[in-house]
């Protein structure tokens, strides 16, 4: 009895107190705030919605919230039962904590170089489906383009430039200390005529698999001295993933619903007055818009692609309707909570999403654990596991020398041609052939492309890991992390027969899988050797193996049509290749504070390599960074907050591919041929082998980078203006490169170590709160980056080709220069006119001509956010200025006549402006073109210059509206709901100014593999995306 | 504690040591070999070699730039405008044919040479056989491109070969095949043969015949530049043991297998709905259709709308009802790609006789010798033997030297019509410039500056090489064998 009445006495004796905390700066909800209820040893934690609740003492008047990097703040119960709090960022920066290399998390002050971090609610408030998307414009320095607008498919990533003339440069990603796999491998499953690595469908980038929803934040280490310690694998920076873990508190289950729908953000101008023909007379054979006008001849009839008799006109839609709405469904619920011995969290994301290409469609699952355990005290164990199945149909074809390029046909499909009757009458439903737009059949009707033929893939992934942490003494810990990242991926690619081109119909299947294991073994040591001075130690060693397998079978002659079976098919090529890579490294990492305002760290790891001659096998790179916290020393003043100096060096070494060391002989599958139709052997019954392309260097030497970073951080005003301004100057030398040389060697390169390219730029972020009124806040943050790259090469290299395309562009690297596209180009006289042929009136043409840097000059994202107490607006503008683009489309609309610019001087006498040389002098033209339909006609995809365009752009990138449903409206409703949000996204919603005609200049063709930028070839537009968004947590 | 440090450094220790084990020694390519038989590399370099000439970047650039076929202008299923036909080759062109000569067919030989002849016991025939491909690559380079490296190419420790003039190379043509058939040994049961041997299976017999053949050749080639080389014919003329039978026609077969056809039909039917691109050529056409030629429906497919063979002038704008097309027969996917064959033998000969090269001139020998040549032209492009023998039976026996020796030329280029580089080089060494047969004329809009007569060269190649020449050699310049 007297047990019952003591519980009953404790019962009444306690209240039940919930709210929200928000950061003050932007009013964003803090995960992880402390609410301690003062006097007592009562705490909870909030959870991703900045939402707690909390049993106390009626006793008990006042609630604490602590949270590293703010002020800590203690509220006044009185009798709420309803608490919001909004936590001042900390000016002195005290206690704010990055996750850094190795996944060691240092106090920011003590950083001697520049890092961005990214929250996890940045990622999933307008949600990407490719996570690496997320990131543009919202971190100086990070520059990202997209391949296309495939659902699932790639995006690039360069940090601070690119610093290599013979990879793309891809930084690691690097998921709770597992470096994972970031590959797109490219699979020829067309012409080795093509590009490498660009003709085909876009499969997407293995960094696409990860759930952003997992994320609780993403680190960006731009420079060597941040990511010394991975060594050569982040020599081009460093994403560091930190994922979401359970938080202390009553467990918890969120849901996080989006629908988004996409259309194409920018839809082709065409003209709309001239039918198909040659030269104003009406021809059925051209899929162009060169034939007569329209309203000149509607007293005539013509054949349609049907053969019935039409009176033309015109169809101004019919490019854009062939294109559908897209449409994306990410749901997520996960469960997560936490006592003092463990924590976890489950997580599981279904994302469906179907393309604007018909047919297209994008599925992925993504199931992931994270659960950690105190074992006994000093003893944690941590294991994540994650994996995800992706599947994909109807991935557009892109490029070229392929039946299934789809763009081409769509854009060059006559004004003249209703989209319906195209889309209605694409078989005949008799002999099931294909109804073909021209009588001669020398192209596909669209719809036979989507409706038959598949381009797909299927990825299955897991990867994960587990964390033994020991802390024998107060000041040493030691760690274990094994982990390992593999997937399976089979792609299928399928071409009916009837297709044209390939009318007896072909399947390739591609199956390719991909094995990462990573294992760290670290110790560290803490401790103060006095008063002032700190000392931390860190010792490791790293075992990291990649492994990757491709099998691919290329089918042709298909005797059932539609069975895409081995068996069917009368020719079946297979070949298969395999490589495996190893690294052991040992590193080091020593740092000293003194009265934490003065930090040094040196680093040091040497690496041994598998894929470098055993002698140059090993390699050691320092480096050492510094803060100093000046505003320490200063009086405290009421206008600058903090202020900091840091400075970085850094020395990193990097080894090569495997196998490039041996001269070896290749077996071949097939004789090469222009035009994409060499031999597959075995021919006439016999194999082949040749000798290697490329001189193999049995003394290659690790390539090497030099970096140096100056920067500073500043905060002024109580924190309401902070500045981050970073300097920073690379020089990778030493290049292992595949060297061009004179093919009547018997050999087209030479493996060497030659050549170096500097990058050096200036980063800076400006954060601004205008105003902060009560519970209205506003704040700008911009994001600036300029980068300067240039190449040396040795004196005999005149230029060195980092990318080949095709008609004579390529993406090609000279002393003193940054990558340009070369190719053919306008003459021009000593003054800079063109020169015109005397004899055609048209411009003449010379080739391998420097047409422009693709790199942009600088780069700049305005991010505004508005908060007033549950409602926030965001929206991101991001500008790029420089750089070039060479558009295909253009050529496309262009030299068929159909983009709306060709309207004009039709029918006229046209002068184009330059200069015709005569008697040996450049005089004025006055040579008229024959007609129009020859003018534009220099626009071909063989001429360069002719579709180069300035890439800059205005962009709004993002807007998101949320409003987070205030506690007291929940209460009242069902209580088993704790917090709810409501948002409106969008993505990609507005080209504010560009100067590219008729497509998204931000599209590159070249996708991650490819150190190619600047070019767009038959590629599936890019999409404005709009949604919203409904999260609740229960 | 001291206990747990030792533990920890006796981890670390090892886990280091561990790091320089054979642990790291994998870099052991599994995809590919370290030493390969000859006969893997033969059979590459012969595909690379066959595709070339076959296909877009050297069969047709030059067929139609040589004007033995026509593009179709602006004609919808023609090749297009403007195009080869107005002299616009591609760089790519320039440089495919350049690095196949030179890297997958010129090297892979080198290497199956020295491969052959440092294996124990010795492979003779072997690296004979791979020294004739050799030759006929390297007359291909030469009379293609002008000077070309030749006696500095392929080896690895000149990374700047010099470019040999192209008389320099032409004698390396000839050396290589003295060398071969020093080489060749019929008893030997090493060689390269069977299916590795596209040509003749390992029939050494033939391969002799073969490099004597291209030896006379490429004497014919040079003699007009160089009289002194008639000895050397007449030499040969009278040793005889060239190719003296259709069954030494030197010629791989393409396979009626996707993946395997020849490139000619391919390109059709991938790119052009199964419809030849290409229209007969009117300097072609027009000369068969007057003299009843057999073989017109053999080349050509004739329009059902038009009632007899009307060839295309070169870059004019095909008409679908008037003009013919090149056969289907003839770009079939199993056609074959020929590089020599007896109707040129024939032919060479013929001209020998009519012109009296080393020899007495010798028309009635010449004359049996152009009739022989035309009947087996004929019967090789599927004509019954008896109406290639009725044909020739009314062709007329020429008295006049220069009327046969027109002849000649005219039905020898003819023969070649649709072999793009062959036909190219016989009409340049038809006659000196302006009196080449037949007389051509400038294809429709292509420029003015003068009919093409060369590659110009590979970009690589000039951006690579110091030793290339530093100035600009046009397409209508011509090299030293064509006056």
């Amino acid at each position: 009895m007297l047990g019952i009445l003591l519980m009953g006495s404790a019962y009444a004796q306690e209240r039940r107190i919930s709210g929200r905390v928000t950061s003050a700066e932007d009013g964003a909800p803090i995960a992880g705030v402390s609410v301690i209820a003062v006097g007592t040893n009562i705490a909870t934690q909030t959870d991703e919605l900045g939402l707690f609740s909390i049993s106390i003492p009626v006793s008990v008047n006042e609630l604490e919230f602590r949270f590293i990097g703010y002020i800590s703040k203690t509220v006044t119960i009185g009798s709420n039962t309803n608490i919001n709090v909004a936590l001042d960022l900390d000016a002195s920066e005290l206690q704010e904590v990055v996750v850094t290399a190795m996944g060691i998390e240092r106090s920011a002050r003590s950083l001697g170089y520049s890092v961005s971090e990214i929250g996890g609610d940045e990622l999933t408030k307008a949600r990407e489906t490719n996570v690496v998307n997320s990131l543009a414009g919202k971190v100086a320095g990070v520059r990202v383009t997209s391949q296309s607008g495939t659902p699932g498919g790639s995006s690039k990533i360069v940090i601070r430039g690119v610093s290599s003339i013979s990879s793309s440069g891809q930084p690691i990603f690097v998921i709770d200390g597992l470096p994972v796999d970031n590959g797109a491998p490219q699979i020829s499953t067309v012409s080795s005529s093509v590009p490498q690595g660009s003709a085909g469908a876009d499969f997407g980038n293995r960094a696409g698999d990860i759930n952003p929803d997992d994320i609780e934040s993403v680190t960006v280490l731009k420079g060597a001295a941040a990511t010394a310690l991975y060594g050569a694998r982040a020599k081009d920076g460093a994403i560091i993933i930190t994922t979401k873990k359970g938080s202390q508190g009553r467990g918890t289950v969120t849901i996080n619903s989006s629908a988004r729908f996409d259309n194409m953000l920018k839809v082709p101008e065409f003209q709309n007055e001239y039918a198909q023909g040659i030269q104003g007379v009406y021809n059925i054979a051209n899929t162009n818009g060169w034939g007569p006008k329209i309203s000149e001849v509607q007293d005539r009839t013509f054949p349609n692609f049907l053969g019935e008799q039409v009176t033309l006109q015109a169809y101004p839609n019919n490019y854009r309707d062939f294109y559908e709405t897209g449409g994306t469904y990410i749901n997520n619920i996960a469960f997560q909570g936490a006592d003092d011995r463990g924590d976890y969290r489950l997580s599981y994301t279904n994302t469906e999403q179907s393309g604007i290409v018909p047919g297209s469609k994008f599925s992925r699952n993504n199931i992931g654990i994270n659960a950690g355990r105190k074992i006994f005290d000093g003893l944690d164990v941590r294991g994540t596991v994650n994996y995800n199945r992706s599947t994909s149909d109807g991935r557009p074809v892109q490029s070229s020398n392929n039946p299934n390029v789809l763009q081409s046909l769509v854009l060059t499909l006559p004004r003249t041609v209703d989209i319906g009757l195209v889309r209605d009458n694409y078989v005949d439903p008799i002999t099931g052939e294909q109804i073909t737009l021209t009588p001669s059949r020398n192209g596909n009707n669209p719809y036979w492309i989507v409706n038959n033929n598949n381009f797909g893939n299927i990825v299955d992934r897991v990867y994960g890991n587990g964390i033994v942490t020991y802390k024998p003494l107060e000041w040493l810990t030691i760690s274990n992390n094994f982990g390992t990242d593999f997937y399976y991926e089979k792609r299928l690619g399928t071409t009916r027969n009837g297709t044209i081109g390939d009318l007896t119909g072909s399947f390739f299947q591609g199956n390719i899988q991909n094995r990462v294991i990573n294992n760290d073994f670290i110790i560290t040591a803490e401790t103060r050797l006095n008063d002032d001075l700190g000392l931390k130690v860190i010792a490791g060693h790293n075992i990291y193996e990649n492994y990757y397998e491709r099998i691919l079978s290329n089918a042709e002659q298909l005797t059932i049509p539609g069975l895409y079976n081995f068996s069917n098919a009368a020719s079946v090529l297979t070949t298969n290749t395999s490589n495996k890579r190893r690294l052991v490294g040992v590193y080091g990492d020593i740092g000293l504070s003194y009265r934490d305002f003065l930090f040094l760290n040196i680093t040091g790891r040497n690496d041994w390599s598998s894929t470098l001659p055993i002698s140059n096998r090993s390699y050691f790179y320092p480096s050492v960074s510094s803060s100093f916290v000046f505003s320490e020393l200063l009086e405290t003043s009421s206008w600058f907050n903090y202020g900091k100096l840091r400075l970085s060096w850094a020395s990193v070494g990097s080894g090569t591919e495997p196998y490039s060391l041996a001269f070896v002989y290749n077996p071949q599958s097939a004789g090469f041929a222009q035009y994409g139709y060499g031999s597959q052997f075995p021919f006439n019954g016999a194999l082949a082998f040749s000798a290697p392309g490329t001189i193999p260097n049995a003394n290659l030497k690790p390539q090497n980078q030099t970096t140096y970073e100056v920067g500073a951080d500043l905060a002024f005003f109580n924190n309401r203006v902070n500045l981050d301004v970073t300097y920073y100057y690379s020089n990778t030398i030493d290049q292992i490169v595949s060297l061009s040389i004179p093919q009547s060697t018997g050999f087209s390169f030479r493996s060497v170590n030659a050549g170096s390219v500097i990058n050096k730029g200036f980063e800076a972020m400006l954060g601004i709160v205008p105003v902060r009124v009560n519970d209205f806040n506003w704040k700008v943050d911009f994001n600036f980056s300029s980068n300067r790259q240039s190449v040396e090469l040795p004196d005999e290299i005149a230029s060195y080709t980092v990318q080949s395309g095709w008609s004579g562009l390529q993406v090609k690297a000279e002393t003193g220069k940054p990558f340009q596209i070369y190719g053919v180009g306008w003459e021009r006289d000593p003054n800079g006119n063109i020169v015109i042929d005397e004899a055609t009136g048209l411009r003449r043409t010379i080739a391998d001509q420097p047409l422009g840097n693709v790199f942009p000059d600088w780069m700049l994202g305005i991010n505004n956010s508005f908060s007033y107490k549950g409602l926030n607006l965001g929206f991101l503008v991001d500008i790029r200025q420089g750089g070039v683009l060479y558009s295909n489309t253009a050529s496309t609309l262009r030299t068929s006549g159909l983009g709306y610019e060709t309207l004009q001087n039709r029918g006229d006498r046209f002068i184009d402006r330059g200069v015709v040389l005569r008697d040996g002098e450049y005089v004025p033209n006055d040579v008229p073109v024959q007609s129009m339909q020859d003018f534009w006609g220099q626009m071909s995809t063989s001429n360069t210059e002719g579709n180069i365009f300035d890439a800059s752009y205005v962009k709004l990138r993002e807007i998101v509206l949320s409003y987070q449903l205030p506690s007291k409206w929940l209460q009242s409703g069902p209580n088993f709901i704790r917090g709810a949000s409501i948002g409106v996204e969008g993505r990609n919603l507005w080209i504010i100014k560009d100067n590219v005609p008729h497509i998204d200049p931000e599209v590159n063709f070249f996708g991650p593999t490819s150190l190619g930028e600047g070019v767009e070839f038959n590629s599936v537009p890019s999409t404005r995306t709009i949604g919203f968004n409904l999260r609740v947590q229960l | 504690m001291k206990f747990k440090i030792k533990i920890i450094g006796l981890i670390l220790t090892a886990a280091i040591a561990q790091s320089c084990e054979k642990y790291l020694d994998i870099n052991e390519n599994p995809n590919a070999a370290e030493r390969v038989d000859p006969d893997l590399l033969f059979s590459f370099a012969t595909t690379s070699y066959i595709n070339l000439r076959s296909s877009g970047d050297l069969y047709i650039p030059l067929a139609l730039a040589g004007q033995s076929i026509s593009s179709g202008g602006n004609n919808p299923t023609g090749w297009g405008l403007v195009s080869e036909q107005q002299y616009d080759i591609s760089p790519f062109s320039l440089g495919n044919a350049w690095s196949t000569y030179y890297v997958r067919g010129g090297n892979n030989l080198k290497q199956a040479i020295q491969i052959a002849e440092n294996s124990e016991p010795v492979n003779s025939n072997a690296a004979a056989q791979s020294k004739v491909l050799l030759a006929l690559i390297a007359y291909e380079t030469a009379t293609l491109y002008g000077d070309v490296p030749f006696t500095e190419a392929w080896n690895l420790d000149i990374s700047y070969p010099k470019f040999d003039e192209q008389k320099t190379v032409l004698e390396g043509v000839i050396a290589l095949c003295d060398n071969a058939l020093g080489q060749f040994d019929e008893v030997s049961p090493l060689k390269i043969s069977g299916a590795y041997d596209m040509f003749y299976g390992g029939d050494i017999a033939r391969w002799k015949r073969l490099a004597k053949s291209i030896k006379f050749r490429t004497l014919m080639t040079m003699v007009d530049a160089d009289p002194d080389k008639a000895s050397q014919i007449a030499q040969i003329i009278n040793e005889g043991g060239m190719v003296d039978s259709p069954e030494d026609n030197f010629l791989v077969p393409y396979e009626t297998a996707s993946g395997k056809r020849n490139p000619k039909y391919a390109i059709n039917l991938q790119y052009n709905g199964g419809v030849n691109f290409f229209f007969g050529s009117s300097y072609v056409v027009d000369f068969m259709e007057a003299i009843d030629d057999p073989r017109l429906p053999k080349f050509f497919t004739k329009p059902e709308a038009a009632d007899r063979y009307v060839g295309l002038v070169p870059g004019a704008n095909g008409n679908n009802d008037e003009h013919v097309r090149i056969s289907t027969e003839l770009h079939a996917a199993d056609a074959p790609e020929v590089v020599y064959n007896y109707q040129e033998q024939l032919f060479y000969e013929a001209e020998v006789y009519a012109r009296g090269l080393g020899v007495a001139v010798d028309l009635i020998r010449a004359n049996e010798l152009f009739k022989s040549a035309i009947e087996e032209s004929c019967v090789f492009y599927g004509v019954t033997r008896a109406d290639a023998e009725a044909f020739v039976d009314r062709l007329p026996t020429y008295s006049n030297a220069a009327d046969l020796i027109y002849q000649i030329h005219y039905h020898h280029w003819i023969d070649k019509m649709d072999r793009g580089i062959d036909a190219f080089t016989q009409w340049r060494r038809s006659g000196p410039e302006g009196e080449e047969v037949p007389n051509l004329t400038l294809p429709v809009l292509a420029p003015q500056g003068g009919l093409f007569r060369r590659y110009e060269y590979a970009p690589n190649e000039l951006n690579n090489n110091p030793n290339a020449p530093s100035q600009i050699i046009r397409y209508f310049e011509k090299t030293w064998f064509d006056l």
